[in-house]
């Protein structure tokens, strides 16, 4: 309506944003966050100690995150806004409008953090003897940078759950200080810790290091992954208790999908064998159990990095029928503008519509509502594919559910347009089903060739 | 154009500021983009020098001039977060348009920057890889990171020409004719400024000696020479005229860069080496009105368009304004509503066809060929019901309900239970049928209902396509009520038709006969 539409093709946009978005979160929160602290923590020690295989062990380790935050982690956080941008101009056009000042406060936050972590880096070799101690505090100052970040984006974050007052007040304190602030800044802090201290045991076995150093540190680190790991755990909790219900109750499904959503045990069983196999790593950890450790790392690796898949999935799925609640839905329509739509019509009020298509066949037409309506989570052909969702059903059938999308299925927006609009959806699905209809660019849902097969 | 319209939401500050911190934090992201840029191009050309000139290990200036890379392309990256803000910000939907018609090379950046990052940042730290295997990740790395510049470019070209978008979507979502033409000599200045300041930077910080001095001073002296040819080009592929204030700007950057070439033939002449205190201040001279000029045309693209699109925002604005508080009463009343149970579940997600009282008889049901069931006459099996449930009805409207998981859809089965006995055996027939019309019920059922229905009442393998299928009586059944009317009217829309020409104990024999097959 108010930008052109692309999708990109099979993935859909859901998908393209997660294999963007979670390297990136597990990258800013386990290394940015979490292995530099530790980082810090290990020359403090080496200091302390006079050890050089602590101080030997955070350089080494430095140089590796170094090189992966500020390569992959920064462009994959970037990412997600470009991502978004072409995807999601709307949304991500919105959401700039109101945290413009917390965002540009974070380009401050997020310049001194890498100013800060380069000087660290490459003053390692020379601020040595006397000047170690500062070091050590530069150390300790990119932890507050890198915490501040934090700080400004789970505000913005938490905003998309938990709107507050704002929808009705427009209030900027009450939108950036909203009820999930508090527990998921916690939450993710705990979380960077977490997979701060796995990612540290795994750079200790996959380095050289002498016998009596890995032993001391593997225990180090077992302590920080009990603690993070049960933190983890009541923030988690405590998160959960904050957000709505009406969004909650659709956490299960949201990890296993229409496919595994009849298998609930799948959901319990497998969480629960991860958080033991987590468990199971702390305590070796903290025993010093070189040789259990070893054989559990990877699969611990994976299994922490599928509970951040995990929890952002739930975050973002369970929002469902909102990309901003209270304002927008999640086809980028504003919940003022349905019943604007309903009675003017989606078609008419469309600059792109009718500038890029010539007359009025009810093929385009239809690709051009499911694209307003539908693309942001609809595929055809791909991921969530519309065509899978649909099949079996009449015309006169999808027709009904059109009017009912957010009736039926609470994750999903209503349909905006005229009664007449949702009658060539329906039309247009219907045929698209089974296989009447073939798109010709699946990702800008035009030119299209119809009526035959 | 006349009918877009802005962001409906508030500018968070004045146009005049926005213009301003614009300006400045572009001027600091470009600063180490050329700086990244020109590292990247001269480390791999002194890699490719030094290797085949046969330069041993502590002459390496490439090694020297690599190992700043991760400094400058990390300042680029994070200084590019203001002015990306800005921008989209201040000039919101041409800046979202322009990327979403380029939609996927847009995209692409991610995948071109992660591996011009990584594979330079690898390079610098581990240097002792094979030299064919060192250039050819190199090469990778730097075709990737110059990719980099000529989308944002594009990206930009696209945006500030709001008249061009229907002829590039015309030719396939790509620039072509003069944009294109612009598109490609804006690039190639930027490569060409890059070479500048990378040189001057790497002559400053990373050589050791003379020679390498005066090796860095040819490409700053043929970068500068590159700039003004192509700064000639750029300037006759300008879109639009450029105004007064425009050429001033234009030429304050051309006297700048003129002052910087006596300068270096100065020094040339009587064997200098430049000086730090002059060169940096001066090529920020040449750079900052450069980047003004480049402001001052975008700027009178973009202020007239956007002072329409904020007019068109508040109009559009005044009609939606009045639904949002109808709108903002349903958002309350929906976040309210937790589908955590099976009442819920059923009113909301089923009553509209099947009806409050699950009688069939919703509000949508009227505009169904195929009436919905009437629930509350449904006796069946809680297996049976769930793969209704979860598997749909095809060739009907009743779609499939896995979108609720397991525990709420037995919580829904519990409610129909609970409220109409649908986990229940039929109830006795309410008529009594003697054994002769029984027995002709059973010919009946044998000759015709069994063609469809199959003789053990699971279905007949032809009727297996059927859209909607027959049900299975053996786990499925209905009222005796219910029974009779479908035997009597038939199912509308579907293949069973009526036979309210038989003798009504016949009927109700066959209700028997049906319902007496339930096995579960």
């Amino acid at each position: 309506m108010q930008f052109p539409i692309f999708q990109t093709p099979y993935l859909g946009n859901g998908m393209t944003i997660a294999l963007d978005a979670v390297p990136h979160v597990i990258i800013s929160h386990g290394l940015a966050i979490g292995a530099i602290t530790l980082i810090v923590i290990s020359e403090y020690f080496g200091f302390r100690k006079s050890s050089r295989e602590w101080e030997a062990f955070a350089k080494e380790f430095l140089r590796f995150t170094i090189i992966i935050t500020t390569g992959l982690g920064a462009i994959t956080g970037v990412g997600i806004w470009l991502i978004t941008s072409a995807l999601s101009p709307r949304g991500i056009g919105s959401l700039l409008r109101i945290f413009f000042w917390p965002w540009f406060a974070e380009w401050i936050a997020f310049t001194l953090e890498v100013i800060v972590i380069l000087i660290y880096y490459f003053t390692w070799d020379t601020w040595t003897g006397e000047k170690k101690k500062q070091h050590i505090y530069l150390g300790a100052s990119y932890i507050v940078f890198s915490l501040s970040s934090a700080f400004l984006i789970t505000g913005i974050l938490g905003f998309m759950l938990t709107p507050d007052g704002w929808p009705w007040d427009k209030s900027f304190w009450s939108a950036f200080f909203n009820p999930s602030f508090l527990p998921q800044l916690l939450l993710r802090v705990s979380m960077a810790f977490a997979l701060g201290a796995i990612f540290s045991v795994a750079f200790l076995f996959a380095t050289r290091r002498e016998s009596a150093f890995r032993k001391e540190a593997l225990r180090f680190f077992g302590k920080v992954s009990s603690i993070s790991f049960s933190a983890t755990g009541i923030f988690s909790w405590w998160y959960f208790t904050v957000v709505p219900s009406a969004f909650k109750t659709h956490a299960i499904f949201s990890v296993l999908t229409s496919r595994f959503s009849q298998h609930p045990e799948i959901f319990y069983g497998i969480n629960a064998a991860g958080i033991f196999m987590l468990f199971l790593f702390a305590l070796f950890g903290l025993r010093g159990a070189v040789f259990l450790s070893r054989i559990l790392i990877i699969p611990v690796l994976l299994v922490s990095m599928s509970f951040v898949m995990e929890f952002e999935r739930v975050r973002e799925f369970i929002r469902g029928p909102y990309l901003l609640p209270g304002y927008m839905y999640a086809n980028q329509v504003l919940l003022k503008e349905v019943p604007l739509l309903d009675k003017a019509g989606m078609l008419k009020n469309s600059y792109w519509y009718n500038m890029t298509t010539h007359g009025p066949d009810p093929i385009n037409q239809g690709a051009y509502l499911f694209a307003e309506n539908c693309s942001m989570c609809h595929t055809i052909g791909g991921v969530n594919d519309i065509k899978e969702r649909v099949k079996g059903r009449t015309e006169d059938g999808i027709f009904v559910i059109l009017g009912h999308t957010q009736d039926m299925v609470p994750f999903m927006p209503p349909f905006s347009g005229t009664d007449q609009e949702r009658r060539i959806m329906a039309g247009f699905l219907h045929q698209l089903a089974n296989g009447k209809i073939i798109l010709g660019a699946s990702s800008r849902f035009a030119p299209l060739r119809g009526g035959e097969k | 154009m006349n009918s877009l319209f802005d962001i409906l939401l508030e500018r968070p500050l004045p146009d005049e500021w926005l213009q301003g911190l614009l300006f400045t934090s572009f001027t600091l992201h470009m600063v180490f983009v050329l700086l990244t840029l020109g590292t990247a191009i001269l480390s791999v050309y002194y890699f490719i020098d030094a290797q085949w000139g046969g330069k041993p290990n502590e002459l390496r200036l490439d090694k020297r001039i690599l190992k700043t890379f991760m400094a400058h392309k990390s300042l680029a990256v994070v200084l590019g977060v203001a002015p990306l803000l800005l921008i989209q910000v201040g000039f919101s939907v041409p800046f979202f348009t322009g990327v979403n018609l380029l939609a996927p090379f847009w995209m692409l950046l991610i995948v071109f920057l992660s591996v011009a990052f990584l594979s330079f940042d690898v390079l610098a730290h581990k240097l002792y890889v094979h030299r064919y295997l060192h250039l050819a990740s190199g090469t990778i790395a730097l075709v990737s990171l110059l990719a980099v510049p000529a989308l944002f470019v594009a990206i930009l070209v696209t945006a500030e020409n709001s008249d061009q978008w229907m002829t590039i979507i015309a030719h396939g979502y790509r620039l072509s004719g003069p944009p294109a033409r612009h598109w490609l000599f804006r690039y190639l200045h930027v490569l060409g400024a890059a070479l500048v300041f990378g040189a001057a930077f790497h002559y400053f910080f990373s050589t050791k000696d003379e020679t390498e001095k005066r090796s860095l001073l040819k490409w700053i002296v043929a970068g500068i020479l590159l700039q003004i040819i192509l700064g000639i080009t750029l300037y006759s592929s300008l879109l639009e005229k450029p105004d007064y204030i425009t050429n001033a700007s234009l030429l304050a950057g051309v006297l700048g860069a003129a002052l910087l070439l006596w300068i270096i033939y100065l020094s040339m002449d009587k064997k200098n080496t430049l000086n730090i205190k002059t060169v940096p201040p001066l090529l920020m001279l040449i750079l900052v009105p450069m980047l003004l000029t480049r402001q001052f045309i975008q700027n009178k693209k973009f202020m007239p368009f956007e002072k329409q699109l904020q007019a068109n925002a508040q109009a559009y604005q005044k009609k939606a304004q009045p639904y949002n508080r109808e709108a903002l009463d349903k958002y309350q009343s929906d976040m309210n509503i937790v589908y955590d149970n099976g009442e819920t579940i059923y009113v909301r997600s089923c009553a509209f066809c099947h009806g409050e009282k699950a009688d069939g008889n919703g509000a949508e049901a009227k505009n169904l060929a195929i009436p919905p069931e009437d629930i509350s006459a449904v006796r069946t099996t809680r297996r049976y019901l769930h793969t209704i449930l979860a598997g749909g009805v095809p060739g009907s409207a009743m779609p499939y309900f896995t979108v609720f998981d397991k525990y709420k859809l037995d919580g829904l089965i519990d409610y129909l239970d609970k409220k109409y006995h649908v986990l229940s055996l039929p109830e006795p027939i309410p008529a009594s049928v003697s054994d002769a019309a029984l027995r002709q019920a059973q010919k009946i059922y044998n000759e015709t209902c069994s063609q469809c229905h199959g003789m053990d009442g699971r279905g007949s393998a032809p009727s297996k396509g059927f859209q909607p299928p027959p049900p299975d009586f053996t786990m499925y059944s209905l009222s005796p009520k219910r029974a009779f009317d479908v035997i009597t009217n038939g199912y509308i829309g579907t293949v069973m038709s009526p036979f309210s020409t038989l003798p009504e104990e016949v009927r109700w024999g066959l209700v028997k006969i049906i319902n007496d097959k339930r096995r579960q």
